[in-house]
């Protein structure tokens, strides 16, 4: 599943916590090095724009915080998000390519 | 109005500072200054990205120094930038950090004349001249661009000793002085006030910043943690006088340089205390940030600069500073 399936879902409500979360993860990784640099530049780019609220944001958040720090992006997911289907989906996408 | 700037320390990922620059701008900060050592991101490949990310923001470094960038080559990458961001561009100019110019082997020579000459030459050429300058450190024989430079670019002279606070007030469009707290700050505006007035200016005329070591967030022990290594740094590096004006027990600054130099960093940062966070920083809660904004506004400051560490969660803290402190001072 890609990330954008995975996301597509998410409801309005809930996109904004989702971006806060991830984001929050991503600048908090001690990992950054590990970030793609077409990825950096797609969410600077979007930032620039506008809130990264919407499906191409998020799923471009979501793949960086999985690649950045994936055990906390699921943990996150579950405990502090609340979103078990997100954080089930992320490991099994995980599973499969580990 | 006062204007509000952020300043950072490319040390992390260039991805990272550049989100936090758009944040800045979307939560209406004014300047965005860039710190120049050799040992981070360079500044004006940071300064060029963040122009590109950006709209509105005025950018610029803060501050960069005559010794490791010869003045033509100063000159060449801020009208650079300002072809980028026209009319957005700033040049921070001060005589540098001496413990990061001592490790790139290099003498901080007359530093008041260094960036007296290194304004000189670059505004010269920004005013599209060909330059022919021989001055005591810093020399130039026809030096000019080969493309038209857009507009002139404020300078911002980095000050903190008097005579480089005077010259800053004489010859700047902007003063950054590198103080937090209200006596220190009020101390300098007086001496830049004097080149103001020397050259026939008026204090309105010169935009005067407060460049402060800042940390905010909503629980005081929290910002407190946060500027803790910045302000044990201060304190390591003050001179005596300065130390002496805020009543800072002189053993204590000697027990912190001597710590940090030995990287023995618990025993630097547990001398650090309320007395010397009072005197090297502005940190707290909002409200706290906001009381000793006002008194630096009292003593004749345009800008003010939150510096490093920001607080405890940059991200967070940006929204905190624009919701509670610009909105304050702007509404």
């Amino acid at each position: 599943m890609t990330h954008h399936k995975m996301v597509r879902s998410i409801p309005k409500e809930n996109r904004e916590k989702l971006s806060d979360g991830l984001v929050d993860i991503i600048l908090k990784s001690k990992r950054g090095d590990k970030m793609p640099d077409r990825l950096a530049k797609n969410i600077l780019n979007r930032w620039s724009q506008g809130p990264l609220t919407d499906d191409d944001s998020l799923a471009a958040l979501l793949e960086a915080s999985v690649l950045l720090e994936p055990e906390k992006t699921v943990e996150s997911l579950k405990q502090k998000l609340q979103m078990v289907n997100l954080a089930k989906a992320v490991e099994q996408v995980s599973a499969k390519e580990g | 109005m006062l204007k509000f700037g952020i300043e950072f320390v490319p040390s992390e990922p260039y991805w990272k500072t550049l989100y936090y620059t758009i944040q800045a701008e979307k939560r209406g900060f004014d300047h965005l200054w860039i710190t120049d050592h050799f040992n981070n991101r360079n500044v004006y490949v940071t300064l060029t990205a963040a122009a590109t990310h950006t709209e509105k923001i005025k950018l610029g470094p803060g501050v960069t120094n005559p010794y490791l960038i010869n003045p033509v080559m100063t000159a060449q990458s801020i009208a650079s930038l300002n072809e980028i961001a026209p009319g957005r561009v700033v040049l921070g100019i001060g005589a540098g950090d001496k413990t990061t110019l001592e490790s790139a082997g290099v003498e901080m020579r007359r530093p008041l004349t260094a960036v007296r000459e290194t304004i000189e030459i670059v505004r010269g050429m920004i005013e599209g001249k060909s330059v022919t300058y021989e001055g005591k450190v810093f020399q130039a024989k026809g030096a000019r661009f080969l493309f038209k430079p857009q507009e002139s670019i404020p300078v911002y002279v980095g000050a903190q000793g008097p005579k480089m606070l005077k010259m800053a007030g004489n010859i700047g469009e902007g003063v950054l002085i590198n103080a937090c707290h209200p006596k220190d700050v009020g101390y300098a505006v007086e001496l830049a006030r004097k080149g103001v007035d020397e050259a026939g200016k008026n204090m309105a005329d010169v935009d005067i910043a407060a460049y402060t070591s800042f940390s905010v967030h909503k629980d005081l022990e929290k910002a407190n943690k946060a500027a803790v290594p910045v302000v044990a740094y201060i304190v390591a590096g003050s001179p005596s006088i300065i130390l002496q004006r805020h009543n800072v027990d002189l053993k204590k600054a000697e027990e912190i340089r001597e710590a940090l130099k030995a990287a023995q960093w618990g025993q630097a940062f547990g001398a650090v205390s309320s007395r010397m966070l009072e005197a090297f920083s502005v940190c707290g809660t909002p409200d706290m940030c906001v009381d000793r904004i006002n008194q630096l506004l009292k003593s004749g400051i345009s800008q003010f600069v939150v510096g490093s560490p920001i607080g405890p969660n940059v991200r967070k803290s940006i929204d905190l500073i624009s919701d509670k402190i610009i909105a304050h001072f702007k509404d």
